[in-house]
């Protein structure tokens, strides 16, 4: 019945999920074409003749309706188009190559942070108000006041320059191989390192205090048993809520360490695109960070409900 | 609200006493919010405070360290001489008889013009400017917007995220989907727009903050008030037919609040920090203005050499921080009804 | 949990094992991911150091001084008037072994030309060749560009009018030669590795977008005996500072720029080389706008702030104080020079209403984002308020919502910058004719215009240059029309104690081809 239930919600909101993305797509589409500026204005001013041969290849001379609907029609096929700024490979083929390498850094940094902040905001919970609570607590805001582009150019600074033990930047197939996946991982994880810690320390106090863990504590069950059988999994629930989002975000890379790390990822798109008012571009990363974004939120509601069994969706 | 009955005063009165004795107690917290309002006093008189004008250049000055004894004209010498002596004894030979002149020649212009007996205790940046008043001044709109994010999000977040959590189904599915949509939109480009149509001022750049700041917040809000609204404590309330409201405000927003006021304290820095990179696309504080957050990506290229420039605007960001956590911890845990009975 | 820490721990264990890496000869940081590697497609700097070593036009460049020199030409004659050249071609193949012929050449600026092309830089040619602007714009057919093979290795072309620069600009990629037959095959794609034919010192070996591009040597190149380097690796490396730690690291062996604040410690090292560049940094006054539209206002305004001050502390990278618009050059003896005077300034400024800078309006000044446009805005800020008691308001803009709002004269005040694409004053003058595209700030003197249309007519030669000189003085010694600042310089670093055949020059172009390890 329960499990009826929960496939009927999944089923529900995978439905939903088509006029979701459809009314993102659509909003972008016409936004974006609100900015100052266009794909082919410079600072040289190309001549009307030029400009117009440009709008035409990329059909920008259409009427926007029409535009819109030929977009639809080519994102409906699988297709996203050229990008205006760098023209010899299709939308997909840049995505097929930057995605991968973004979630493979997103995907290990949030491992990273998940298995260190959730370690540390335990830790510091149970040893609340210690010298230990309060330096790991100071650790995380650290953490997170420090921003990335000052991170990474700091673990360069160390690691690289004065230690000489891990290359500057680069990706895998450079010659430093793997060892270039470390610091943009470390610089990664950081921020999100910092909110989980931060976010499990409170829940886990707040689940201690609550009714169920004092009767588990009644009955005699064990501490190490009841921190992780019982608290962690309440304790678990705000960090769920905040990883749908998180997951979508560093899985579609970060500019800041993308740039600082010379990585070929997805970050620079989201940037560049943006400022380059690569239309077509732009339209790709709202897709795909969309896609990404309302299945992760998807997965997090739902693991909520598997970790608590008193949240039902109706 | 309703208003208190003669009871309830009294019990409140009481209530508020305990939690100011209890606050008291938490060394820390009163640290940190000592350390809040002498930043707020600070910021709020850094115009009939005795600093230099952020904005005033002296370019011979330009790059000196932190200094808490020497003037800038007497670092600026220190700074000469070494720089010739380290030419000269790189090419192995003593100070020139031109360099010995010029460096008396400035020893001279030191000593007569008055600009060189300023004094730079965090020292100077690229144009000669007295970083303090820069940190002081640039507080100002960190802190204004670190707050300003952080207050939307709370009211925002809660009233979103809580309505969507309690009341669920249809309602439910229409704020999620539509958070889901304000996440996706591009930001930047809304923010280019945004300007574009406008203009650039404080309001602006505030209002484009909260549009977001507040996301996040009601998914974390959402997911907590679901589960506290089939709790066996929520059931009984609703069972002696409290209103929704009154269920949903007096009893489980209370309870979700600890995690909430985490959270939002976390995400100030994130606010903070957004400002600099508003001000990419020219929505930020205009120079020569300074925030927090331009000074600091101003002094990361650099931080080798120049690592004050880096240090200071980023320590005055992380004490601050650091008072707002403590402060903020001791009156959450100095108001919470469950405190007393720690574990 | 655990098995997501399996998985992570078995893809890192993969990762750093996994790939080995690929020895190149030289590695060079591009600063950004190429538009494109078709020549025909692409405007930039970056696209142009990979465009010199992929492809070579008509002319190439000396590498001590950037002139033209012959390149896929061996030799030229030009007509009595200065409008018709004809090349004789080298016997030149493209690296599929094709050869190389007049016909080529006329195809490949054909396909420039052609509208459906929709090159950016397709104006280029068409303002040099006769016919080719109408075909551009679509009023004539093919045939009416006035070039043609008149035998398999014999070229010829005819120009709109003598113009004297138009060598120089025979080495720019937007008459660069490409495969035709390779495109013809190809389509799209003929720029992919596993497709690419062309006909510079190196072919296009491997490219993984956003990551690297590699060159190898072409031994079918004509001249592939003067080509050292085995292999080239361009990096798109974006961030500066993280160039510059790789450099210092000799993990790459040429950076194309210093990060501003680092140049203090870059200029001790002997691997760093700083040139002049043919560049003006100017402020554009909005001259339709009051009080700008006085010249005194103008004048006192650019003559209130000290240039040398501003390039020794602020700008720091051997920047060269402007007073005309056009950077020194061969042969042009230069406009006159206005002078910096903060008593005439405050003088100007009295006569024209303002005493102290009273009742003057507050101004803004626009810029784009980046931190050097910040600085020198914040310098010159001051340097007006305390030397004329005027108040300017600072605005910065993203990239293209600047250029917009450059575009339709809603400022008080611009920053601007102009690189030349050729060693001709005109370059930097023409664009401020009535109704030029780049006239921004609508500069408007008559005068002005006649003498530049005079000169386009003109044969190259002292003549020329003195009619192109009293235009620069009209424009800037008397009018004021903009505000230069200074003349660009760009910085390099690599070590030259290493590598032969690398020299500074004006155009910052730097041929390949000589390229070899000491």
């Amino acid at each position: 019945m329960i499990r009826c239930n929960v496939l009927a919600y999944v089923l529900r909101r995978i439905v939903g999920m088509v006029p979701t993305l459809f009314i993102i797509v659509t909003l972008s589409f016409f936004i974006i074409r609100l900015a100052p500026g266009s794909p082919f204005s410079s600072e040289r001013n190309l001549p009307p003749s030029v400009i117009a041969n440009l709008e035409k290849k990329v059909h920008l001379d259409e009427p926007l309706p029409l535009q819109y609907l030929r977009y639809l029609g080519d994102v409906l096929r699988g297709d996203l188009g050229y990008s205006t700024k760098h023209v010899d490979f299709t939308i997909n083929e840049f995505i097929a190559r930057a995605l991968p390498v973004s979630m493979t850094l997103g995907a290990l940094a949030l491992v990273l942070a998940l298995s260190v902040g959730i370690t540390v905001g335990v830790v510091s919970a149970l040893k609340r108000n210690s010298l230990m609570d309060h330096s790991l607590m100071a650790l995380a805001i650290l953490g997170i006041s420090v921003p990335m582009f000052v991170i990474g150019p700091l673990l360069q600074l160390l690691f690289s320059v004065h230690l000489g033990w891990l290359p500057t930047a680069g990706w895998l197939s450079s010659r430093a191989g793997g060892l270039t996946l470390i610091l943009p991982v470390l610089t990664l994880a950081v921020t999100d390192f910092a909110y989980i810690a931060r976010l499990t320390r409170t829940s886990v106090l707040e689940v201690l205090r609550s009714d169920y863990i004092r009767t588990a504590r009644a009955k005699g069950l064990s501490q190490r048993a009841i921190i992780w059988k019982h608290t962690l999994r309440g304790a678990m629930l705000p960090v769920v809520s905040f990883l749908g989002p998180a997951f979508a975000n560093i899985v579609t890379g970060s500019v800041v360490v993308e740039s600082i790390f010379d990585i070929p990822g997805m970050g620079r798109f989201f940037v560049n695109s943006a400022l380059n008012r690569d239309y077509f571009m732009i339209m790709a990363t709202v897709i795909v960070y969309a896609v990404i974004l309302v299945i992760a939120n998807l997965i997090a509601d739902l693991v909520y409900a598997a970790l608590d069994p008193r949240v039902v969706y109706e | 609200m309703t208003p208190p009955t003669q009871d309830t005063a009294v019990a409140g009165k009481s209530l508020s006493r305990k939690a100011i004795d209890r606050f008291l107690k938490n060394k820390m917290a009163v640290i940190g919010m000592v350390v809040v309002v002498l930043y707020a006093l600070v910021a709020i008189l850094a115009p009939v405070l005795p600093l230099y004008g952020y904005e005033e250049q002296v370019l011979d000055h330009q790059y000196l360290p932190p200094s808490l004894t020497q003037t800038g004209g007497e670092l600026l010498l220190a700074k000469k001489t070494s720089e010739f002596e380290s030419l000269a004894r790189s090419q192995n030979r003593p100070l020139s008889a031109e360099e010995l002149a010029q460096l008396k020649a400035l020893k001279h212009t030191i000593a007569n013009d008055p600009k060189h007996q300023r004094r730079y205790l965090l020292g100077t940046d690229y144009l000669g400017r007295d970083m303090l008043s820069r940190i002081i001044y640039g507080g100002q709109i960190s802190m204004v917007l670190g707050l300003v994010g952080a207050l939307t999000s709370i009211l925002i977040g809660l009233l979103v995220g809580s309505i969507a959590g309690y009341f669920g189904g249809r309602l439910d599915a229409f704020l999620m989907r539509s958070v889901d949509i304000l996440y996706s939109l591009p930001y930047m480009l809304l923010v280019i727009i945004f300007m574009a149509v406008f203009g650039k001022n404080i309001l602006n750049l505030v209002f484009a903050l909260a549009g977001v700041s507040w996301l996040t917040e009601a998914r974390v809000v959402r997911g907590l008030v679901m589960s506290l609204k089939n709790s066996e404590f929520i059931e009984a309330a609703r069972s002696i037919g409290a209103s929704p409201f009154r269920i949903l405000f007096r009893h489980i927003l209370p309870n979700a609040l600890n995690v909430v006021i985490v959270f939002t304290t976390l995400r100030i820095p994130t606010f903070i920090l957004m400002e600099a990179f508003l001000s990419f696309l020219g929505l930020g504080v205009s120079a020569p203005m300074a925030s927090w957050g331009s000074l600091i990506q101003d002094a990361v290229g650099g931080m080798t050499l120049y690592p004050w420039r880096l240090m200071f605007p980023a320590l005055a960001m992380v004490i601050f921080l650091f008072s707002m956590n403590f402060f903020g911890d001791g009156l959450r845990e100095a108001f919470d009804p469950h405190s007393e009975k720690s574990i | 949990m655990r098995k997501f820490l399996q998985a992570g721990a078995a893809l890192l264990v993969l990762a750093l094992y996994g790939c080995g890496g690929t020895g190149v000869d030289f590695i060079i940081v591009n600063a950004t991911e190429p538009q494109s590697l078709d020549p025909h497609l692409v405007e930039g700097v970056p696209e142009h150091r990979i465009n010199m070593a992929l492809f070579e036009g008509l002319m190439a460049n000396d590498p001590r001084t950037a002139e033209p020199i012959p390149g896929i030409a061996e030799s030229y004659t030009v007509s009595e008037d200065g409008t018709v050249y004809t090349f004789k071609l080298r016997d030149a193949v493209w690296s599929d072994g094709v050869p190389i012929t007049a016909e080529t050449v006329v195809k490949s600026w054909l396909r420039i030309l052609n509208p459906e092309t929709a090159s950016p830089y397709a104006w280029f040619p068409a303002a040099f060749i006769k016919g080719a602007q109408d075909y551009l714009d679509g009023k004539a057919g093919p045939e009416n560009v006035a070039i043609r093979a008149i035998d398999a290795k014999t070229f010829e072309m005819t120009l709109v009018g003598p113009l004297p620069y138009v060598l120089g600009a025979l080495t720019h990629y937007a008459f660069g030669i490409v495969p035709i037959h390779a495109i013809e095959k190809y389509g799209k794609d003929w720029i992919k590795p596993e497709n690419f034919v062309g006909n510079g010192p190196f072919v296009l070996k491997e490219w993984i977008p956003q990551e690297s591009i590699v060159v190898a040597k072409n031994p079918r190149y004509w001249d592939a005996a003067n080509v050292y380097l085995n292999s080239i690796k361009f990096l798109p490396t974006e961030d500066e500072n993280s160039a510059y730690t790789m450099f210092i690291k000799g993990e790459v062996d040429w950076i194309t720029s210093v990060p501003v604040d680092l140049i203090v410690e870059a200029r001790k090292r002997p691997d760093y080389h700083n040139s002049a560049m043919l560049g003006t940094y100017y402020y554009i006054f909005n001259n339709e706008r009051k009080p700008l539209k006085d010249v005194r206002v103008r004048q006192a305004l650019a003559r209130a702030i000290n240039r040398a001050e501003l390039t020794e502390k602020v700008t720091q990278s051997g920047q060269i104080p402007a007073f005309t618009m056009v950077p020194p050059m061969s042969g042009y003896p230069g406009a006159k020079k206005f002078t910096e005077s903060v008593e005439e300034a405050r003088k100007l400024l009295a006569e024209a209403g303002y005493p102290d800078g009273k009742g003057f309006p507050k101004l803004t000044l626009l810029f784009n984002t980046s931190e050097n446009h910040k600085k020198i805005a914040e310098y010159i800020q001051q340097q007006w308020k305390v030397n004329l008691g005027i108040e300017v308001e600072l605005t910065n803009q993203e990239w293209k919502t600047y250029l917009e709002t450059r575009d339709r004269g809603e400022f008080d005040i611009a920053r601007a910058g102009w690189v030349g694409d050729y060693q001709d004053p005109n370059t930097f003058l023409d664009m401020f004719l009535i109704g030029g595209g780049g006239n921004d700030g609508k500069y408007a003197n008559t005068e002005f215009d006649r003498r530049i249309n005079d000169a386009a007519k003109m044969r190259p030669g002292p003549e020329r240059f003195k009619v192109l000189e009293e235009a620069e003085n009209l424009f800037i010694y008397q009018d004021m029309g903009v505000m230069p600042i200074y003349f660009y310089a760009v910085n390099n670093m690599i070590d030259t104690s290493k590598w032969d055949g690398w020299y500074p020059n004006v155009m910052d172009f730097h041929p390949w081809k000589g390229i070899r390890r000491k």
